[in-house]
């Protein structure tokens, strides 16, 4: 149907328009979602490229909260890391360490297509009964069906793979165009009481400003045949050292500076052709309605939680993996509902040459005398579980 | 850990020792300085909270001149005109002035006696900042600070230590002597180690680790009970009977060939020939034609 649309300056011309030549744009890094159409980037992992529905929407936030900053950091460097491979423009804020350090650290891409990624997903191949006849001597007939595909990784590759214990060489760095903002370079006054928010975060957002608009990023400037995209990445946002008492304190003067600041953050990269990577160190946030609505107002966000330290090093149950991943928020853009991941118990393993997200299966209990944990424990109370669990398993074998 | 954390390998390291009412942090402090000054260094003590005799108390030697004590336990908010060391002069300007001018060309490790009481003065944000600045300022080698941890909110606390690369948390032990070390550790490429240690501290301020606790108390195995014992018949079986067992040949088990016969079973395997019988009734008219319907 075509509606009489009055432009400035142009006689009334309808906004029914002949399709002329194809408006996709295309951008090296870049494929439309199958879902939706949006554009999407790979984050560098494919296990969170496949979580967050084939990748991560120009134009959107991920926010990722881990407690100690050791897990969230390797995905921030894997997405600064795609970004170079990709011929990305990058962007690095950050308040405790030198942006220039980060990028020192970034893990070498294996550049050889060959999938490391072995290929023990896909059904067994009936054309070698003889050495699989043997394997099953009972259950013989089920051979020839699919194993149990436990990591998650869809059909067509996305996104490259890195080497962790190597960094990244310094020619495919360097050819990387890079921004940085990093907070102690940037002085604040001390009387800055009638802001709503600290000097540091609308330096940065003036930042991130101008930077899009000198660089071309803006949706507003001319289609080009050469566009990119901008990777953002910030790290340790709420932090002390952003001048933010939003950690420090249980009930925080500017206790929306960050909320203000990410709403800010959403509008630029919503006009812009630019994606954003955000850690937060949430479990210093003592209020949750404030942490609640700081993950309302990034798109998609994730939380990791690893083992280290705690009870669950040592359960049985977890000793292949390193840590659980809870996906808090996917984000619906221009459709009604998103699509959420089947699996809800997910957990990661930081391999040399790869970073895996897999469903958690819990092994099948066949001793007598190892605490039957539930599910519900698992998430939970872990010292109540080892309570029951040493107190009574000495009875545990005769219960019926 | 905690002998490592001594020996203070690392430059550019922040210890923060967290105590509480239970158990005091300061005799595990002077085994640090004790350490520094065994390593021929220069300390820079900030003192808030005892004052110098009793801080330098035990600490014996020729050592004890590398010591500067910068009192701020007599006026630490400068109410006299002549103060020592007040809690303002907490910023970068002045602790690096002041270290600089004593130390010549030593490494310089400063301790801070104690952070509770810079913070009760300064807002978290203030000290978080100056202490970022001084380490990556270069002027003091490592800095080593005592919190205590039940004068603070949760969120001060764990700002302050999300910014150390190790926490030393202290809990008392069993014995009146030992206490409970819980360290968690940092390296700089991210990696978190934990450990939790009991360990005592003797006269002349060196530390004994007792033993090493795991990061979790394991619950003991309970040695496994043998359902096939103390039963009125036999269920286990002697080699003779387990070769025969073995030997059995199970009922649905198929040769090799068969196998492979029935799991790729290929197109019209499945024909039926029929040859009838002289005992079956093969009519070729249809049975229902009499019907009257």
């Amino acid at each position: 149907m075509a509606a009489p649309m009055s432009g400035v300056g142009k006689p009334s011309v309808t906004s029914f328009q002949k399709k002329t030549r194809s408006k996709l744009i295309s951008i090296a890094g870049t494929r439309p979602s199958v879902q939706n159409g949006q554009l999407l980037v790979s984050t560098g992992v494919t296990s969170l490229d496949y979580l967050l529905g084939g990748g991560l929407a120009v134009g959107t936030v991920l926010l990722i909260e881990d407690r100690y900053d050791s897990y969230s950091r390797m995905i921030f460097k894997y997405f600064l890391a795609e970004g170079v491979v990709c011929r990305h423009e990058l962007f690095v804020a950050a308040a405790q360490d030198n942006p220039d350090d980060i990028l020192q650290e970034l893990p070498a891409p294996i550049l050889d297509d060959i999938a490391i990624h072995k290929p023990a997903e896909q059904p067994r191949l009936s054309s070698e009964p003889q050495e699989s006849l043997d394997a099953m001597k009972i259950a013989w007939r089920y051979q020839n069906l699919p194993k149990v595909q436990s990591a998650l990784a869809s059909s067509c590759r996305f996104g490259h793979y890195y080497d962790v214990s190597k960094t990244m060489e310094p020619e495919i760095r360097q050819a990387a165009k890079f921004h940085r903002f990093y907070v102690p370079e940037h002085p604040t006054q001390s009387s800055s009481t009638h802001s709503t928010m600290p000097e540091s975060y609308s330096a940065l957002l003036k930042s991130l400003q101008e930077v899009i608009h000198r660089e071309g990023f803006d949706l507003a400037a001319p289609m080009s045949n050469s566009r990119n995209i901008l990777r953002i990445g910030l790290h340790s946002l709420g932090s002390a050292l952003w001048g933010d008492d939003l950690c420090c304190h249980d009930n925080p003067k500017n206790g929306h500076s960050l909320t203000t600041f990410l709403y800010g953050l959403r509008a630029l990269l919503r006009s812009s052709l630019s994606v954003a990577v955000v850690t937060v160190p949430s479990h210093l946030i003592q209020d949750r309605a404030l942490m609640g609505s700081i993950t309302r107002l990034c798109d998609n966000a994730i939380a990791l939680e690893s083992f280290k330290g705690s009870e669950r090093e040592t359960n049985p149950l977890y000793k292949d993996y390193h840590g659980l991943l809870y996906v808090r928020q996917i984000p619906h853009l221009n459709c009604l509902a998103s699509k959420l991941p089947d699996h809800k118990d997910l957990a990661f393993k930081l391999k040399r040459k790869q970073f895996t997200i897999e469903r958690l299966h819990l092994p099948p209990d066949l001793s007598e005398t190892v605490s039957r944990v539930s599910r519900g424990e698992l998430s939970g109370a872990a010292a109540v579980a080892s309570a029951c669990g040493s107190g009574t398993s000495g009875n545990k074998h005769l219960d019926f | 850990m905690l002998t490592e954390l001594l020996q203070g390998a690392d430059a550019g390291g922040f210890v923060i020792i967290q105590d509480s009412i239970r158990c005091s942090g300061r005799h595990l402090l002077k085994s640090f300085i004790n350490a520094a000054l065994n390593r021929e260094e220069a300390v820079h003590v900030l003192g808030f909270e005892v004052d110098e005799e009793e801080l330098k108390d035990g600490l014996k030697g020729s050592a004890i001149d590398r010591v500067h004590f910068h009192n701020a336990y007599t006026d630490p908010l400068g109410w006299t005109d002549h103060p020592a060391f007040t809690v303002h002069q907490f910023c970068l300007e002045e602790l690096t002035h002041l270290v600089k001018q004593s130390s010549h060309s030593r490494p310089a490790t400063l301790v801070i006696d104690s952070l509770s009481w810079i913070l009760r003065h300064h807002s978290p944000i203030v000290v978080c900042k100056t202490l970022h600045q001084l380490r990556k300022g270069g002027a003091v080698r490592a800095i080593i600070a005592l919190l205590h941890a039940d004068m603070h909110q949760k969120g001060t606390e764990g700002s302050v230590c999300h910014l150390a690369t190790s926490v030393i948390t202290i809990a008392p032990g069993m014995n009146g002597d030992q206490a409970v070390a819980k360290i968690t550790k940092r390296s700089k490429s991210g990696k978190v180690m934990q450990d939790e240690e009991i360990f005592n501290i003797n006269k002349d301020f060196t530390v004994t680790v007792q033993s090493k606790l795991g990061p979790k108390n394991t619950p003991t195995e309970e040695k496994e009970l043998d359902p096939t014992a103390n039963l009125t018949f036999n269920l286990r079986l002697s080699d003779t009977e387990r070769k025969a067992k073995e030997k059995l040949a199970l009922p649905f088990v198929f040769s090799k060939e068969k196998k492979t016969a029935l799991l790729h079973s290929g197109p019209g395997s499945g024909r039926i020939l029929y040859e009838p019988d002289s005992n079956d009734d093969y009519d070729q008219e249809d049975p229902d034609d009499d019907l009257d319907v």
